[in-house]
């Protein structure tokens, strides 16, 4: 779906609804960026306890205290005014990127800044923060919890905060045929030829996996999918005409 | 060094100063100032002043400046000093009493 993955470097942005699944994804990032690339990570937490976090990976087989004790993962827990402090990033981060020598970093969440920062302030934070990350060498993944209303339209922020960062992948409720499905789409990824359909996920007893696309209908962004005919797929049209020539 | 039997009593003079220690070292990541240490036991900043400066006393806590905010963190190796002692202590009161 990513075509090779993320560039080094590239700040993502992970945006979605509570229950969507972006800590999970987030923290397999660090995981198999720790036990598969040799990068360790940081992750960084506002309201989630680091306790909590060790005892919800564990139950996808993620043994994170282990990953501490091995010096391949740091898990941070602050508040998000220490990050608008003066040398709050340096004062939080320096020493845990050093003990480690982190190459990945996940901020859970930055929608959190919006408390402690005036609204008119946030976006020049979070280019800051991304400017600092960048500036460590470290690849960045920011979560953004993105309200969704069933059945309705889904803006990922407004504060044009999907201005400043390189890639956005969006994870988002679908209801189909009277169930809640999960699908993810990438919205934004700068330099790549990436895959455009809106894919189903599921979130397993292994962590994120990646199915099919909702190749058979449409409209499931607006929230209100429709099922397309087969005379509907615009590929089977354009083949039936040709063959009628 | 404080003495262990004076320790056990400091460290559990209170429940404040009990949720504080369970706080830091099921969470010894946390790195924050006194009023997000407070918010996460349930309380407001000026109710754990007292019992943060004893625990800042006695090293198990730490403080660096950053702005106008104090960053408290676990100083772990103090941390795991002070436990020491007081099992010690409690080891010996046992067998004392046998």
């Amino acid at each position: 779906m990513l075509k090779g993955g993320f560039m080094t470097g590239d700040s993502v942005m992970l945006a979605g609804a509570a229950g969507t699944g972006k800590t999970t994804l987030a923290l397999e990032y660090l995981v198999n960026g720790a036990t598969l690339f040799n990068e360790a990570g940081i992750y960084l937490t506002f309201e989630q306890m680091p306790d909590q976090i060790f005892r919800d990976a564990a139950a996808f087989g993620w043994d994170l205290k282990k990953l501490e004790a091995e010096n391949k993962l740091r898990v941070i827990c602050t508040s998000p005014g220490i990050l608008a402090e003066e040398e709050g990033l340096e004062a939080l981060l320096s020493e845990p990127i050093n003990e480690v020598k982190a190459r990945r970093i996940v901020v859970d969440s930055v929608s959190h800044l919006s408390m402690y920062v005036p609204e008119s302030d946030l976006r020049k934070e979070v280019f800051r923060l991304i400017r600092g990350f960048k500036m460590k060498h470290l690849s960045p993944i920011l979560l953004w919890e993105a309200p969704q209303v069933i059945g309705g339209a889904l803006a990922i922020t407004d504060v044009g905060m999907s201005f400043l960062v390189d890639s956005i992948l969006l994870l988002k409720f679908v209801e189909i045929e009277s169930s809640m499905r999960r699908g993810v789409v990438i919205m934004k990824m700068r330099g790549s030829d990436h895959d455009k359909r809106l894919r189903e996920y599921e979130i397993t007893s292994q962590g994120f996996k990646l199915k099919a696309s909702f190749g058979q209908y449409e409209g499931l962004m607006t929230g209100t999918p429709t099922k397309m005919s087969p005379a509907q797929n615009f590929s089977e049209v354009v083949t039936s005409a040709g063959r009628k020539k | 060094m404080i003495d262990g039997e004076s320790l056990v009593q400091r460290l559990l003079s209170s429940d404040i100063k009990v949720d504080l220690l369970t706080l830091f070292r099921e969470n010894p990541g946390l790195i924050d100032g006194i009023d997000g240490v407070a918010q996460r036991i349930g309380r407001k900043s000026r109710a754990i002043e007292a019992e943060v400066k004893d625990l800042l006393d006695l090293g198990i806590l730490g403080k660096k400046q950053v702005g106008k905010v104090g960053l408290l963190f676990l100083q772990k190796e103090k941390d795991a000093e002070i436990q020491s002692t007081v099992v010690a202590y409690l080891a010996s009161v046992g067998s004392a009493s046998r």
